[in-house]
């Protein structure tokens, strides 16, 4: 690990001076218990481009906003040209010359380029300036567009190009991409960094490329900084770098530390609703108990069940030649509501009983994938089978019908109902078992609430608790407990201990194990590669729609998992 | 109104404390607005060289205290009832219905066609229309479910314009006899007016001391207990509710967004329409006299969404706000006498209905603000 600074061995010729254009130094920002950023240091040089690695969440982002002026360092300084400056809002960070070319467009679709581009500015519209001013860039930095195009009909590619546009128009001396190229084409990809070398060489500027691809940051780039949970943790050149060193650097070290992280006390925010409500260890063993048997699942599908304690030794389960895949996905492929493809020619096989881990960055179309097992995405092309008849994808109820559980992303997107009680969202799927005739059955409704309240130790007011008043944690066991209820065939779960204490995330782990055992399917979608090591027994690596490995669990480890996820060759 | 609020509001709502609180701030919402309404128009009347004392009277005569008067209103309310039961409905599936007031125009212009063209006995003629009248005006608001589910349009859009084009569409059909006018004989010297049902086929007016109303007041009145029911208890409405929370969850639990959407918004359009139809049967004074005119809907579209909007979606309570509507459009008929000038007295009762419904969006922003802050608390 080389901690030298870059900017003080900056001796290359393209340097035209030898004060760092941007120096951040001790840098320091919490969010609550999570310190986002920990005194890190970094100095970007003019005329050369910055590669800024790392996993989401380690702290890039943030780090970038805090120079545009979106977030405030708790401490620290930033020196723009050798001058201390105090950059609170994104405006004084216009006025110095800083600009972002944002990962997600913000553009107007039924706007032309041109208008686009002059859709910030202050005083009266000036169509001929602002047309001479897209083509002056286009020619200068090879970024060709038409200024009279309809945003709206324009590619991914084009659009961001837009953007480019928009930021470059104004001149900046310092320009920073996040991760630009994670809407692109490959070739697309090839033309943007042709072009971002022209704005480098061009006035000699400074431009900061955040990314989480290996590849595009060892080639495109001329210093590299990788962070990892906030801080800085390697600075090298990049032609002193090669994929595997950045991939370990990247993902870190090789144990699972789950228990290490709660020691650091790295977790959520404000999941405090199991403390509050006296919940501890205990009483999460006692609702194990309780839970689904054991024993009989287990014997009736001849699966081993392990505990969630063994987690060095996931057992997979017996999938003989004559066994039969539960779930198929045959050559999905899917577009985003940007046109962007977000899954290509995705193709999975799933068995009873086992835990597929889906790890990758994210972005790559986990999001894609959990919405069309979810029905809420309808496939351009492909099929989904489950136990051999074809569901009918996009169609409302279709995937939870035909027996997949889904434990979305985000529960409040597609998982809860906040203004609904939490005896309701329990039935939020299936009203039958608390209807008859069509009518709501009250009393059969509250029993069965109470049932599984009491079962997955569910910390509400009761029954008729408004869900927006139960903490996340117990939200997410109210989503657990109604899909679980349901005797899925397979169960999606993705990010499922997103945003959990310890606690909780022990005891989801524990609950998705024990699901496994008694002959579901589970599709583990999750950016925490400790939980897929943990809990899987076969691991499949996703990066831009596609699945681009696949290993049991056994010949699985960070820095294999690291080279993919970053879309290098395995 | 408040008590019922919470009566209706007890099964669902978790806390007793939480529940007592809202009480107490919708009391004090609503005595706070109204009595600042009350003091800015006898402002109002004072600057003007009026009395304000008279002024109230006359409101209170108007609408209760004079012979037979509150029979009018109560006539008055039961199709602003009818009219807002129907926009809780689209409302609880998060579908902004603004075109009552057209829905329950061509309602009433299709019952009256197909009235007349059918006939029957007087009580079966009365139900068809009641009945048609309904379906005309589902249809209407169908139209803007088709547009909505098919090509994208915003309901809020549609349904806002069709009032427009279903005025003018009925205003078309007064003008010919194949259509709705009436013949040469029976029209008078009017020349956009139906024919008026006949004595037979027309809703029966009981008679409570000596205050004279139609049979909708009770049609009405148990609606909304049906409503009120069909929403909170049935399958049907709670998969409906979930729509309206939620559509992403909806649509995820087998909730098809296209079906139970359509159905909302035409179900919401054949309560205005079946209102149409109630005023146009059971007669009274303000509604045109048995027989359809132009300008017959008579604001009572607008007002019924308004009292929709002040009961906060609750069935049960929009049967007192339909009341006090109804009561306040019948007592500014009489500030008109106190020789305050008619542009004073609806700026008056423009007043008083703001009043009605400032508590009703502070309380909906309100819990909003505070529902999100909870949400984003706990993630």
């Amino acid at each position: 690990m080389s901690n030298t600074e870059l900017g003080d061995a900056g001796t290359d010729e393209t340097n035209t001076s030898s004060v760092p254009a941007v120096r951040l130094t001790g840098i320091t920002k919490r969010f609550g218990a999570v310190v986002a950023c920990d005194s890190v240091n970094l100095a970007l040089q003019r005329g050369r481009i910055h590669g800024l690695l790392g996993e989401n969440g380690a702290g890039k982002s943030t780090l970038m906003k805090m120079l545009i002026g979106l977030v405030l360092p708790d401490s620290g300084t930033i020196a723009i040209d050798g001058t201390t400056e105090s950059i609170h809002d994104p405006l004084t960070a216009s006025a110095l010359g800083i600009g972002m070319v944002h990962q997600h467009f913000s553009l107007v679709d039924a706007l032309t380029v041109w208008e686009n581009v002059a859709l910030g500015d202050a005083g009266r519209l000036d169509p001929k300036a602002t047309r001479g001013r897209i083509g002056e860039i286009a020619e200068q930095y090879g970024l060709v567009i038409d200024p009279d195009k309809r945003v709206g009909d324009l590619t991914a590619g084009l659009r961001q190009r837009v953007e480019i546009i928009k930021c470059l128009r104004r001149d900046p001396s310092i320009v920073i991409f996040d991760e630009p190229t994670s809407v692109l084409t490959p070739e697309e990809s090839e033309q943007l960094f042709e072009s971002l070398r022209h704005v480098v060489a061009a006035e000699s500027r400074s431009v900061v490329l955040v990314s989480h691809k290996l590849d595009e940051v060892l080639h495109a780039t001329d210093d590299i900084t990788i962070m990892r949970q906030g801080k800085v943790v390697d600075q090298r050149r990049s032609v002193d770098a090669d994929a595997r060193t950045l991939a370990r650097a990247m993902v870190g070290r090789e144990v699972s530390l789950r228990s290490e992280r709660a020691a650091l006390g790295i977790h959520s925010l404000d999941d405090n609703g199991l403390d509050d409500n006296g919940l501890d260890g205990n009483n999460l063993d006692r609702a194990d108990l309780d839970g689904i048997d054991l024993e009989e699942g287990a014997t009736a599908t001849g699966h081993t069940f392990e505990t969630a304690d063994s987690d060095t030794s996931n057992i997979a389960p017996d999938i003989g030649p004559t066994a039969v895949p539960v779930l198929r996905i045959g050559k999905a492929v899917v577009h985003d509501a940007d046109g962007v493809i977000a899954l290509d020619e995705f193709s999975l096989e799933m068995y009873p009983g086992e835990i597929v881990g889906v790890a990758g960055v994210e972005g790559n179309g986990q999001r894609a994938l959990g919405d069309v097992l979810s029905s809420l995405l309808v496939l351009s092309s492909g099929t989904v089978t489950v136990d051999g008849a074809p569901v009918p994808t996009g169609k409302s109820g279709a995937m939870a019908k035909a027996g997949i559980g889904v434990i979305p992303e985000d529960r409040h997107d597609s998982g809860l109902v906040l203004d609904m009680t939490v005896a309701e969202n329990l039935v939020l799927v299936d009203q039958s078992r608390a209807a008859s005739r069509g009518l709501i059955d009250q009393k059969r409704l509250n029993a069965f609430a109470v049932e599984m309240i009491e079962q997955f130790s569910i910390a509400c007011s009761g029954p008729n608790a408004p869900m927006w008043s139960v903490s996340g944690g117990n939200q997410q066991r109210v989503v657990l407990a109604r899909e679980l209820s349901q005797e899925p065939k397979i169960l999606v779960a993705a990010q499922p201990t997103r945003g959990l204490d310890v606690g909780a995330i022990e005891y989801m782990s524990h609950r998705l194990e024990t699901a496994a055992a008694t002959g579901v399917a589970v599709l583990l979608i999750s950016s925490e590669l400790e939980e897929i090591l943990e809990l899987s027994h076969r691991i499949i690596v996703m990066h831009s729609g596609r699945i681009v490995g696949e290993m049991p669990r056994a010949e699985a480890n960070f820095e294999a998992l690291g080279l993919l996820m970053g879309g290098a060759a395995a | 109104m408040t008590a019922v609020d919470t009566a209706i509001d007890s099964g669902v709502r978790p806390s007793r404390t939480r529940h007592g609180a809202r009480f107490s701030e919708w009391i004090a919402l609503y005595s706070m607005s109204v009595l600042a309404a009350l003091v800015l128009s006898a402002i109002l009347v004072e600057a003007t060289g009026g009395d304000w004392r008279p002024v109230v009277n006359a409101l209170l005569d108007g609408s209760v205290r004079h012979p037979g008067r509150w029979g009018e209103t109560l006539a008055t309310a039961a199709p602003l009832l009818v009219v807002a039961l129907g926009t809780v409905i689209s409302s609880k599936a998060g579908l902004v219905n603004i075109g009552q007031e057209g829905q329950l125009f061509v309602g009433a212009a299709i019952g009256t066609y197909f009235g007349f063209l059918i006939g029957g006995p007087g009580p079966i003629n009365v139900v068809l229309i009641l009945i048609i009248g309904a379906a005309g005006g589902g249809l209407w608001a169908g139209v803007a479910a088709g547009l909505r589910y098919w090509r994208g349009v915003p309901e809020v859009l549609s349904t806002l314009l069709l009032v427009t084009v279903g005025g003018q569409a009925v205003a078309y059909g007064l003008r010919w006899e194949w259509l709705l006018l009436a013949p040469e004989g029976s029209r008078g010297n009017r020349n956009q007016v139906s024919e008026q049902l006949a004595t037979g086929n027309r809703l029966p007016r009981p008679d409570l001391f000596g205050n004279e109303f139609p049979l909708t007041v009770f049609i009405s009145v148990i609606l909304a207990a049906i409503v009120a029911f069909v929403l909170s208890r049935t399958v049907w409405g709670f998969r409906l509710r979930m729509l309206g929370r939620n559509p992403r969850a909806a649509q995820r639990s087998g909730v098809s967004e296209t079906r139970y959407g359509a159905t909302a918004l035409m179900l919401s359009g054949a309560f205005a329409g079946l209102a149409g139809a109630a005023m146009l049967t059971g007669g009274g004074f303000a509604f045109g006299n048995y027989q359809l005119v132009p300008g017959f809907s008579a604001n009572i579209g607008w007002t019924g969404l308004l009292v929709a909007l002040v009961a906060y979606e609750k069935p049960l309570a929009a049967i007192p706000v339909a009341v006090v509507f109804a009561g306040l459009r019948t007592g500014s008929n009489f500030v008109s006498g106190t020789g305050v000038e008619s542009r004073i007295t609806d700026v008056i009762s423009g007043l008083l209905v703001l009043a009605l419904l400032i508590p009703a969006a502070v309380m909906f922003l309100r819990d909003r603000r505070r529902a999100r802050a909870a949400a984003t608390e706990r993630v």
